[in-house]
């Protein structure tokens, strides 16, 4: 059973392994690597950190920007908000005459 | 005062928690890249198989390793994460040979509460950005920009605060996570979110399902053309995305690694718990998921990673026991079993006890470690140094010298071996019984010292006594030719090879010979100003039968000269300095590299790099091996040559990656010794000790020697009894029976030569072993082994029942002689001035052995000790207890011999979780806590007020990175009272890691010496990814972080006699000590373990 799943197994080189000696007493154990060179040290724009920011005043800012965009933007962009506040404004502008 | 600490790996750590497989040291290299904690291993696949390349130290605990490749890279990166919050991107440049780092960062949060579930970290499989979990709540996201550079990290808000698993999906326009967690209800779910790198935010994702298996634990993203998630539960195995979802029922199991077996993930191998190996399958038709399959393929290690390599070979990494190569067969064996295990690499991890044991009785200390868990349960017998196996032995005494010769010049095995005596000559064969026995080469004298001994070319032998070189035919063993040295002028000194013979005479007369057939020609002389201590003609040219060059020690001068054959011209003077005359030059190349070896009369050992065309000498560099003369032979084994230096420290020095590595023989005093490889004793040497002659065959060459006694059962604590030669463990064994799962807990009595089970006593249902003690009691000469345990209910947090047993070993059986109930878990053992020192959850119990009136024996409760919140580590030094507590650290109590009370004298305040305690002195106390940490406390008897003598100051802290379950006062090196070293009290430590290691007590001078080179080590060896050595040593918890203080990093030390010349020279130039001088304390302090 099984053998239309077990099998088949992918190969990249078909040379790997193909002289395989188990437990071979020839194979070192890996150097140490000790680096001593400059580039250890990453490019200075590659020095990473987190945004200093936390989430609720990156929204706050977030929130601020959109708030201040829409005055330019079309009114479609933020449809739910302009609906609230239409009755308002038609509110406002309506009651100037009643003065 | 042990105030100052030297802390240094004996063993790495062999745990493997990651592994990935990818293109890293070249686009068309396939590498195999493994984390083992503190250090990653990158492998190459070869025909040959897996061939290791470097072993690369971390300066943090690895948390997350990927490869990934940003877009238009040929190669693969590797994104490593730390513990501590930093990370780094590396690359290979092949053409230096050198890592790279591409990216450094630190994604650490002032405010967070860290994941209970560990640290998660994901790359998106298109390159878009890095996801982290670190913080509960929390999602860290590090956005590539186009070019595949890393840009600044930002959180996003996670709803779901009891994360499982985080994975990126495959094939979605915009990056989109799935993530298993469980509800405040404990029922688990996956949800998929897209991240919004615009808005920094989450937009729910394509799909979500819910109320899955109470166990799912793990997902696997599947790549196109499937895509979608693989849920793996403990009974069933779900395939989701947002068209499809599939599901098996499966056995029962909690998986805990998958390794992916094809690039369209169609396949999956998943390893389990129990070791089981299992192929999950995606059943598909036309590019749509059908259904899934699972085949159980075979048994390996509990594989903690999976990492499918070429050609049906998969690399098994494990926590819990030997990781593995493994081969999948198309055909199951007798068994049923795919699995082939091709080769297994040792770990000892996790070490959960160890005791230090001297079984061959020769004052070297061996660490016997409970090693593994579950079924990879086993101890470990962990031996420094090389073992000589024995043959065969004789008595033999005042033996001067000893060479073995062949009766054939073409023959493989040696026959005759030659041991000289003051003023005789004897040779040993061996006989048609394959016994030694004594036997004449009538051509040589026997009535004079043999000085040297060869075979040589045309089925000849050469020897050289006091008086003449004498050319013997191997076959009819007769004489041929003699050179006779003149009258008045007696050969001091001799060395010889197949073709040439070199003889210094009093008055420092050289003279070189030539051996043809039949006949020796003088071809050479030279009057030398001073006498002859030692010489040297070893090949080590292209000819293997003749040197080139010839080494010569000198008396008066203290120097080595190398002279030119056959003109004898010198050719380079090397001055040694000091007084103490060479006694034996050895030419020798290792790896290719050749050598001059020089040993002095004071155990000290030079050698230098010998340029063999020039003779001149570079690189000097001095040891010490022991404190009498060495004499310096070479012999081979497994085909590569190696040196033996005779003394009264024997030692192998052998080259591994281009540096001479010096392992110590465990054997006390050996005069001589010679390769005789005869028929019956093949690759043998013999060996001249203590006035006998041993013949034996040599262990592996390598520093450390472990053998493995497979449990298949956890041992959880082990201890030692002298006198009864055995050893005793608690173990488990876990019983998977199809309907239930249980544990069994016993007590072993184990042989320990064979380490065979020799008694078994079963605990009760639910009874734990906690401690183990071998003791004996006033009044009482008997040896017990203590056993304190604690009853496990299901319903109590904490146990409130267990018993001290008390065992004593007759006929080889372990029989119950006392038992007392307790009323809790009795974590820790320890006799106590003739009593025995219970820690029994908050209390510490002093019991009495008291005599009953019929004879037998009782555990009798004399006083007590409340105040801990669980009492866990114990250790004890006269009247005095030290204490190391669940959560508050360390404290100090002391027992009142008048009132019969136990009082606590001072106690160290922090907040401390304790994994392990011990008392280094008087004064100074040595703990381990769970954030992997090491600190000492003092006593401060001194103190002015009782607040300041009730406080144990805190003295040193660092950061070791990994925790530590045992610490044991001993070594793993055989000490000698007159070695410099021989005075430094150490302790060995063990850990889940399997790191072995070594803390050892400096004088203050000495450490501060090396601290000063650690300074300046930590300036010219660069932290891998650019992660800073001071930074990570530092002490680290959740309240604080603190320089480390009077500890230093033996791995860094050691690691200076790795770097090049030049930088050691530059080290020796800021210190302003010779690289010479350094050279030799650091090797000193690498002769600790």
């Amino acid at each position: 059973m099984g053998s239309w799943i077990v099998g088949d197994w992918p190969s990249f080189d078909p040379h790997n392994f193909s002289q395989l000696r188990p437990n071979d007493p020839s194979k070192k154990t890996p150097i140490t690597y000790h680096p001593t060179h400059e580039r250890t040290l990453p490019p200075p724009d590659q020095v990473i950190s987190s945004e200093a920011k936390n989430i609720l005043l990156r929204q706050f800012y977030q929130r601020g920007d959109e708030k201040l965009r829409p005055k330019r933007a079309a009114p479609e962009n933020l449809a739910p908000e302009q609906e609230s506040k239409h009755p308002r404004a038609s509110v406002a502008s309506s009651s100037e005459p009643h003065k | 005062m042990s105030t100052y600490n030297y802390v240094v790996t004996a063993h790495k750590p062999t745990n493997v928690t990651h592994s990935c497989v990818g293109n890293f040291t070249g686009p068309q290299e396939l590498n195999l890249i493994i984390a083992k904690c503190t250090r990653i291993e990158i492998h190459l696949l070869t025909p040959e198989g897996l061939q290791p390349l470097l072993d690369v130290p971390i300066y943090g605990r690895i948390a997350t390793l990927e490869l990934f490749r940003p877009h238009g890279e040929t190669q693969d990166l590797l994104f490593i994460a730390t513990e501590r919050y930093k990370f780094c991107v590396l690359q290979w440049d092949a053409d230096a040979s050198e890592l790279i780092t591409r990216c450094l960062g630190d994604v650490s949060d002032r405010i967070g509460r860290p994941t209970d579930n560990g640290q998660i970290g994901i790359i998106d499989p298109d390159c878009r950005l890095i996801g982290l979990h670190l913080y509960d709540g929390l999602f860290k996201v590090i956005p590539f920009d186009n070019k595949g550079q890393l840009k600044e990290a930002f959180n996003i808000r996670l709803e779901e605060l009891q994360v499982l698993d985080i994975k990126f999906l495959y094939g979605c326009p915009k990056p989109t996570i799935v993530v298993l967690y469980q509800d405040n209800k404990d029922a688990r779910h996956v949800k998929t979110y897209e991240v919004s790198l615009k808005d920094k935010d989450f937009v729910e994702g394509p799909w979500f399902q819910n109320n899955l298996d109470n166990g799912a634990d793990l997902l696997i993203p599947v790549p196109p053309p499937f895509c979608g998630v693989l849920i793996i539960g403990e009974e069933t195995i779900v395939y989701c995305s947002a068209s499809a979802f599939k599901a098996i029922p499966i056995r029962p199991s909690i998986t805990r690694s998958y390794g992916r077996v094809d690039a369209d993930g169609s396949r999956y191998l998943l390893g389990d718990l129990s070791g089981l190996l299992h192929l999950l399958v995606i059943v598909h038709e036309k590019e749509k998921v059908t259904g899934l399959k699972i085949e159980l393929l075979g048994e390996t290690s509990v594989a903690s990673t999976i990492s499918y390599l070429d050609n049906a070979f998969v690399y098994v990494g494990s926590s819990y026991g030997d990781s593995q190569l493994i081969k999948l067969n198309l055909q199951p064996d007798a068994k049923g079993s795919y699995v082939e295990v091709l080769e297994k690499y040792v770990n000892l991890g996790p070490i959960v006890d160890f005791c230090v044991v001297d079984l061959e009785r020769q004052g070297q200390g061996q660490v016997v470690t409970c090693s593994g868990a579950y079924k990879d349960g086993s101890l470990r017998i962990v031996r420094n140094g090389i073992g000589i196996n024995e043959q065969a032995s004789v008595e033999l005494q005042g033996i001067k010298g000893m060479w073995s010769l062949r009766s054939a010049t073409d023959d493989l095995y040696d026959t005759f071996l030659v041991v000289s005596f003051i003023s005789e000559t004897r040779i040993l064969a061996m006989n048609l019984e394959d016994e030694l026995e004594e036997t004449e080469i009538e051509g040589f004298c026997s009535q004079l010292q043999t000085l040297f001994c060869h075979d040589a070319v045309h089925n000849q032998l050469v020897q050289v006594t006091s008086s003449s070189v004498r050319l013997v035919s191997s076959t009819s063993r007769e004489l041929r030719h003699e050179w006779h040295a003149p009258a008045d002028y007696s050969i001091n000194v001799a060395t010889a090879n197949a073709t040439q013979v070199l003889l210094a005479t009093r008055g420092g007369h050289l003279v070189y010979l030539e051996i043809g057939d039949g006949i020796l020609v003088e071809k050479k002389h030279a009057q030398l100003k001073y006498d002859i201590s030692c010489l040297d003609i070893n090949p080590i040219g292209e000819n293997p039968n003749y040197s080139n060059l010839a080494a010569v020690g000198m008396w008066t001068d203290i120097s080595v000269r190398i002279f030119s054959l056959p003109d004898l011209n010198l050719i380079t003077e090397e001055h040694l300095g000091g007084e103490i005359i060479p006694r034996s030059v050895l030419l020798c190349a290792f790896e290719g590299i050749p050598y001059l070896l020089c040993a002095l009369g004071d155990g000290h050992l030079l050698n230098f790099l010998l340029n063999t065309s020039t003779g001149e000498l570079t690189d000097r560099k001095k040891v010490s091996l022991g404190t009498q003369p060495i004499t310096l032979r070479t012999f081979s084994s497994k085909n590569t040559s190696h040196v033996f230096a005779a003394s009264d420290r024997p030692t192998v020095i052998y080259s591994s990656n281009k540096k001479l590595l010096y392992s110590n023989v465990n054997l006390k005093e050996v005069s001589y010794m010679c390769p005789f490889n005869s028929a019956a004793f093949t690759d043998s040497l013999a060996i001249a000790k203590e006035g006998e002659l041993t013949i034996g065959t040599i262990d592996d060459i390598q520093k450390l020697h472990i053998r493995t006694i497979p449990l298949g059962e956890h041992a959880r604590r082990i201890c030692h009894q002298e006198q009864s030669r055995t050893f005793a463990i608690c173990s488990l064994k876990y019983n998977q029976s199809s309907t239930e799962d249980s544990e069994m807990h016993f007590i072993r009595l184990l042989d320990d030569q064979t380490f065979d089970f020799i008694s078994t006593y079963a605990l009760d249902q639910f009874e734990y072993g906690c401690s183990i003690l071998d003791c004996s009691f006033s009044d009482d000469n008997n040896a017990y082994y203590c056993v304190g345990t604690a009853y496990v209910m299901p319903e109590e947090n904490e146990p409130t029942k267990g018993r001290i047993l008390v065992f004593v070993v007759e006929d080889g059986k372990l029989q119950l002689v006392a038992e007392k109930e307790t009323k809790g878990a009795v974590y820790s053992l320890n006799a106590f001035n003739g009593k025995l020192l219970a820690a029994i959850n908050q209390k510490i119990q002093l019991y009495k052995w008291m005599l009953r009136d019929d004879g037998t024996r009782e555990l009798q409760s004399e006083c007590g000790h409340h105040g801990h919140i669980l009492a866990l580590y114990v250790q004890t030094r006269g009247d005095f207890i030290v204490v190391g507590d669940l959560m508050k650290s360390i404290s100090l109590l002391i027992y009142k011999h008048e009132e019969g009370a136990i009082e606590e004298r001072a106690r160290d305040y922090n907040a401390n979780w304790m994994s392990a305690v011990e008392i280094l002195d008087d004064d100074v106390y040595l703990g381990a806590e769970n954030n992997f940490n090491l600190f000492t406390v003092r006593k401060n008897s001194e103190g002015a007020t009782d607040e300041e003598r009730g406080r144990l100051e805190v003295v040193g802290e660092y950061h070791l990175g990994e925790f530590v379950n045992r610490f044991q006062h001993g070594s793993l090196v055989m000490r000698l009272p007159d070695s410099d070293v021989g005075h430094i009290p150490t302790i060995i430590f063990g850990t889940v890691n399997g790191v072995i290691g070594v803390i050892a007590s400096l004088p203050q001078d000495q450490y501060i010496f090396m601290e000063k080179l650690q300074t300046n080590l930590r300036k010219v060896i660069k932290g891998v990814g650019g992660l800073s050595h001071e930074q990570w040593r530092s002490f680290y918890n959740e309240k604080k972080t603190a320089d480390s203080k009077n500890f230093i990093d033996g791995d860094l030390i050691e690691s200076f006699l790795d770097l090049g010349r030049n930088r050691m020279e530059e080290i020796s130039k800021s210190m302003n000590v010779s690289v010479e001088e350094l050279m030799k304390r650091v090797e000193e302090l690498t002769r600790l373990h």
